[in-house]
């Protein structure tokens, strides 16, 4: 493979942290994320691709060149920060043409079929072409990103590193400026990976996630995989798994595992092979996959837990509402606000749940 | 009108919460610091005749003075700065072992009564001091009764604005930004020169002006090492003695006049343009 980027087991140590043997390659044109907690590791991965920290070992490779050895302003990485790192003190201009080589040009990478050695071309194709003598104190969240593309862009990057650009906005701002990221990033064609420690983020941008915790990526894959089917409790938690239980195998026959959560047994579709019995698991369980039914309808298939239990508390959240019910454990459900409605929810009235087992998966403890 | 700006001065707060009782006890104790401060340089201004003035500043030995006061203060705060932005620098950006204590180094002199700095300085540049006699020998750079040895006395008790206001305004240099330059193609050089720099120029600038101020104004260390040529303070010091406070006080109000324009028109250099660069 020649065209993209590899990162081969990168170790780095600073200090008492230590990223241990961290692993991907990308293609060009995807975008890869990496999703973690404060302190997991995700910035000091970005910035040793980046050539900020020495690796105590592994490679890095950007379109089959290594550039382990290699200083930042050697590796052509376009880099792009929380609140997006415009030099406050330098116009719009100025922030685009500070990266120009000595020859004049400004590099345009082909793939985006612009105009060579043009800035004003450049600040035509992110539309900021009018803004070229402003500050960047002047300029809204949306026209600093458009911005610090285009800069990035004028230093021909093969290779665009994001770090929680979006950390600093509120979350509509955040949407719409990730969607005009997206399009961008498709359009240019240049692999990206991007940084953050919300997992929204990885969902709406991601061709690949990987999750780090503790300088250890804990699990990779597409982003509907890391949702659906998380590894262990960290990772489903982090992903937003609002309910993620231990539970005991008791029995597996024809495909479907039961699962002992205190007195309660659940019916859980079995994915790859009997589990051994008297196993200790953990169990996540979407709020969304939780439906909340009228007593007396049949269930809607075979395989369905059917739970009974109280309400224990109701949390309108706009459009949603969270209903935790305690069924001999907590056990939280989304449900759409005229849904609620409709069944006069209230705490401590009795209901019955229903969960597909199609919809809970078990993972290692 | 007035009560109005009054009320404005005492009650920037919003309305349910104003802390007005507060706000009034810290601006009269604050006015008597401020009357503390501008009270004896009034009555000194007042003290003095258009003709006296003039005649005080007519004398050569009073204008040598001064202008030698200057010149050092100058260069002081030129070398003060060669020497302590780069000190700032890596304070700012870098840990090693025994950072606290270069920090707290940098304060000493601060803390040393300027009289017990001179004496210390003429050890060392003294005509026998361990720098001096070699310097001397080898260049010819002569510290006792120069300059030079004004420069040495003025700078070692005013360095430490430029270093601590310099650290601070790199300080406050978000690393990311350097970060972004260094990716952009531009070595650790041209960071530093083209992003570091500006964005941490108010501040610098901040420190050369208060080094170069206390420089000018400096009169232990520098009576010291040097009573001849006499420097400004060390003239007014003199005309003190031999001739009285009237002398004195003509000499005392040209200094005063020439070291405050200087000072108002850094301060003014410092701050130009300084509204525009807030960071982000």
């Amino acid at each position: 493979m020649n065209t993209g980027v590899a990162v081969e087991a990168l170790t780095v140590t600073l200090g008492a942290f230590r990223l241990d043997k961290i692993a991907f390659s990308l293609s060009r044109g995807t975008i890869l994320v990496i999703l973690g907690p404060n302190g997991s590791g995700k910035s000091v991965t970005l910035e040793t691709i980046a050539g900020f920290h020495r690796a105590d070992s592994g490679r890095v490779l950007i379109d089959g060149h290594d550039v382990t050895a290699l200083p930042p302003e050697r590796r052509n990485v376009g880099f792009v920060v929380q609140n997006f790192g415009l030099f406050p003190h330098l116009s719009v201009e100025q922030n685009i043409t500070i990266g120009r080589r000595n020859n004049g040009d400004i590099p345009v990478p082909e793939q985006a079929k612009l105009p060579r050695g043009d800035t004003a071309a450049l600040l035509g194709y992110f539309g900021v072409a009018h803004l070229a003598r402003r500050m960047p104190s002047a300029l809204s969240s949306g026209e600093k990103q458009r911005v610090a593309l285009a800069r990035a862009v004028a230093g021909a990057p093969q290779l665009f590193l994001f770090d929680e650009p979006f950390s600093a906005l509120d979350t509509q701002t955040r949407a719409g400026l990730r969607d005009e990221l997206l399009s961008f990033l498709r359009d240019l064609s240049i692999p990206a990976i991007f940084v953050t420690h919300d997992y929204s983020d990885a969902m709406a941008l991601a061709d690949a996630v990987i999750v780090l915790r503790d300088g250890t990526a804990v699990q990779s894959g597409a982003p509907s995989e890391i949702f659906r089917k998380p590894a262990n409790p960290f990772v489903a938690r982090f992903v937003g798994v609002e309910n993620v239980l231990i539970g005991r195998v008791t029995e597996y026959s024809d495909g479907i595992v039961l699962v002992a959560i205190g007195d309660r047994v659940l019916r859980v579709a079995a994915r790859c092979g009997a589990p051994s019995r008297e196993r200790e698991l953990a169990v996540a369980i979407r709020a969304e996959d939780v439906s909340i039914v009228a007593t007396g309808v049949a269930a809607s298939d075979q395989a369905a837990n059917r739970l009974s239990g109280r309400i224990a508390e109701v949390r309108p959240l706009g459009a949603l509402v969270m209903v935790t019910i305690d069924c001999g454990f907590p056990l939280k459900a989304y449900l759409l606000a005229p849904q609620a409605r409709t069944l006069r929810l209230a705490g401590g009235s009795p209901v019955v749940v229903e969960i597909s087992a199609e919809a809970i998966h078990l993972m290692r403890k | 009108m007035i009560r109005s700006a009054a009320r404005n001065l005492l009650w920037r707060g919003s309305a349910p919460s104003r802390p007005g009782a507060l706000y009034l006890v810290c601006w009269f104790l604050g006015s008597i610091l401020i009357g503390f401060f501008v009270v004896p340089l009034i009555a000194l201004v007042l003290s003095q005749t258009g003709t006296n003035l003039a005649t005080v500043a007519a004398m050569p030995d009073v204008r040598a003075s001064i202008a030698l006061s200057i010149e050092g203060a100058f260069l002081s705060a030129t070398l003060a700065a060669v020497v302590g932005v780069p000190l700032a620098y890596v304070l700012a950006r870098t840990n090693f072992p025994g950072k606290a204590a270069v920090t707290a180094l940098i304060d000493l002199p601060l803390a040393v009564p300027h009289t017990v700095a001179g004496i210390a300085l003429l050890m060392v540049f003294g005509r026998h001091g361990v720098l001096g006699e070699p310097l001397q020998a080898l260049v010819g750079l002569e510290f006792w009764g120069t300059l030079a040895g004004i420069v040495v006395a003025m700078m070692f008790v005013s360095a430490p604005f430029t270093v601590n206001a310099a650290r601070i305004g790199f300080e406050a240099v978000d690393p990311r930004l350097e970060k972004i330059a260094r990716t952009l193609g531009l070595s650790p050089w041209r960071t530093f020169l083209r992003i570091t720099l500006p964005l941490a120029r108010a501040s610098v600038m901040t420190g050369v002006t208060l080094t170069y101020a206390r420089s000018i104004s400096e009169f232990g260390a520098v009576i010291i090492l040097v009573y001849f040529p006499m420097s400004a303070p060390v003239m007014i010091y003199e005309l003190f003695l031999r001739f009285g406070l009237d002398e004195a006080a003509g000499a005392a109000v040209l200094l005063l006049a020439v070291s405050l324009s200087l000072f108002l028109l850094l301060r003014m250099l410092a701050h130009a343009n300084a509204g525009s660069r807030e960071m982000r």
